[in-house]
């Protein structure tokens, strides 16, 4: 009998991996002291390529555009997770330590992603304190809103933009929420206490099934326990059948503007945080979209990020689906140890599209760009940058997430590696040593075509305390074909 | 179960932690391009992304642990697929019929004895 148990037991820890009594590996586990060191040779990537530095000691970048003469200009969020606020700015690039200000914001970060349209940059201001705006920046600085007031205050932001050649702006807004109830893990993130009356603002209509999670007051305010239901303010749970109004603009939507301003209109909902956004082949428009988090009031295990061919008009799925698998299906979606994250909408608009491709739980799959021609090779193929997980703080995982830049045949869902460090495992530089890549969060290729050009983020360590972001940490990277420029 | 079928099972187990201690890694950037060799592969590529990836990203540890460097009897991966086992759901034949979970075996094999990297 006893060699039995132990043939099943060490069968069982050999198939399973012991998911539960193994401690966390995220690649941001780790304790780094600056300075980072940089060099390319410790990025691999497919024969025939190769890698260079273009910049180094950027704070929090987050975006990469070209003008019409080909410029390089580089987006620094001024906020990082960590509650750490710098100043948002868009840099000129003119060399590898050189660089011009462009223009400078507010503390309304993070400045997320970058466009060049028309003469003009266009940038998704996060909006964590005063709501999310686009701006318009001007080759000489000059700074106008295109939009504000946009629901940008929680765990998810406004990201993009992308200008499309129909002459409308499109860009992400991103959800307050991981899963749809506002919990303790807001807390966690530092808004709730700004905003303790935020939630999610949903699109259309939605009538509720009455979910509603109990737990110890966060806030502290006295209250002892605090129900919660969806799309409404933390202590607050409204009953089954209540519906709540949708308005525009929203949460976890794909949004469009005129470039010199206007009424917001709705492209597609039901995402979670559509964080990058593309035009593909036939000027079909993509989004990388975050999954689900273990964590907080409602987590949700095992769902990967998403790629996603946007289908305008469409409910992509949130809070209720991952891609077009319900969360309640069997126990695909089940954290160990809980139950099944239970419906929110008593009523679904549709059942959510197949999405394009499913990419690692926690990846944190941002921004991402298509080939074009034949030069750079792979042309129809998306470039994704993968920011890397942030466990434990998203949920176990039990090796590094992400830190690398994937390339997606998005006919086939099928997902390859095309820059990651060297060496036995996975994971960014700080972590596995060699100076390659720490947090990929853009990646887009240059007006020709031939370079894919990366931007590295720098150092975010992860702790039990939150999230430790590290400035003057960030790089550019650029990935190109055949001989060295 | 006998004493001998679990001894074997105990040296099996044994034989593969030991085998588990090989690299994971088979990025096209660290140890070249990888094409299915046949449309049985092509489509276990398919079904691997469609339902494995997102755990194990290329067949290495993610979420849940490599299996690039897993060498478990084709059996066992059916049975595993099948009914579950500690944190990974089972994978009913409506959402993956015999052939695709076939198909998934005959890549999970073709991966794992494709070149290592690291």
């Amino acid at each position: 009998v006893p060699a039995r148990i132990a043939a099943i037991a060490l069968l069982l820890a050999c198939c399973s991996g012991c998911f539960r009594l193994q401690p966390s590996a995220g690649g941001g586990q780790v304790r780094f002291t600056p300075p980072r060191a940089v060099h390319p040779e410790a990025v691999a990537v497919p024969s025939g390529y190769r890698v260079d530095v273009v910049a180094t000691g950027l704070t929090f970048p987050t975006g990469v555009a070209f003008d019409d003469a080909g410029r390089v200009y580089v987006t620094e969020a001024g906020y990082s997770y960590g509650e750490v606020w710098t100043t948002p700015r868009v840099l000129r690039i003119d060399g590898p330590s050189a660089h011009t200000v462009v223009a400078t914001g507010a503390r309304n970060g993070p400045w997320n992603g970058l466009d060049f349209h028309d003469g003009a940059l266009f940038v998704a201001e996060g909006g964590a304190l005063e709501g999310g705006r686009i701006l318009r920046v001007t080759l000489d600085g000059e700074v106008g809103i295109v939009v504000d007031g946009l629901p940008s205050q929680g765990d998810h932001h406004t990201n993009g933009p992308v200008a499309g050649r129909d002459g409308w702006l499109y860009f992400g807004q991103g959800t307050v929420t991981n899963a749809g109830i506002v919990g303790a893990d807001n807390a966690d993130f530092g808004w709730l206490r700004r905003q303790p009356r935020l939630h999610d603002v949903p699109c259309h209509d939605v009538a509720l099934t009455g979910e509603r999670v109990r737990g110890p007051d966060a806030l502290g305010a006295g209250r002892g326990a605090v129900e919660t239901g969806a799309f409404a303010p933390y202590g607050t749970a409204l009953p089954p059948g209540s519906v709540v109004r949708g308005a525009v603009p929203c949460n976890g939507a794909v949004l469009r503007v005129r470039p010199r301003g206007g009424a917001v209109e709705l492209v597609a909902s039901g995402f979670r945080n559509p964080f990058g956004l593309a035009f593909g082949p036939n000027d079909r428009l993509f989004v990388a979209d975050n999954g689900y988090d273990d964590r907080g009031s409602r987590p949700v295990h095992g769902a990967g990020d998403l790629l996603w061919a946007v289908h305008p008009g469409a409910w992509h799925g949130w809070p209720d689906f991952s891609g077009d698998r319900a969360l309640d299906d069997g126990d695909h979606f089940v954290p160990p140890g809980r139950a099944a994250p239970r419906p929110l909408l008593a009523r679904h608009p549709s059942r959510p599209p197949r999405p394009a491709a499913v990419l690692g739980v926690h990846a944190s799959a941002n921004g991402l760009d298509f080939a074009r021609g034949p030069d750079f090779g792979f042309a129809g193929q998306a470039f994704v940058a993968e920011f890397g997980d942030q466990a434990p703080a998203v949920g176990k995982v039990l090796g590094p997430v992400g830190f690398k830049v994937v390339r997606v045949d998005v006919t086939t869902g099928v997902v390859a590696d095309f820059a990651v460090n060297r060496g036995s495992a996975n994971g960014p530089a700080s972590r596995i040593g060699g100076g390659g890549l720490e947090r990929p969060i853009a990646a887009r290729f240059d007006p020709s075509g031939t370079a894919l050009y990366v931007v590295d983020f720098g150092v975010l360590g992860m702790t039990a305390a939150g999230a430790v972001p590290h400035r003057e940490t960030g790089v550019l990277w650029r990935i190109t074909r055949g001989v060295a420029r | 179960m006998t004493g001998r079928t679990a001894g074997a099972l105990v040296v099996l187990a044994s034989a593969l932690v030991v085998a588990s201690c090989g690299s994971a890694r088979r990025s096209e950037p660290l140890v070249g391009a990888w094409r299915p060799s046949n449309a049985e592969t092509a489509q276990g590529e398919r079904v691997f992304m469609a339902h494995c990836h997102a755990c194990h990203p290329g067949g290495e540890t993610g979420l849940g642990p490599s299996l690039n460097d897993k060498p478990l009897p084709a059996f066992l991966v059916r049975l595993q697929i099948r009914n579950g086992l500690g944190a990974m759901p089972a994978f009913a034949p409506d959402e993956l019929p015999d052939g695709d979970l076939q198909a998934l075996v005959a890549y999970l094999r073709a991966r794992r004895s494709s070149g290592r990297g690291g």
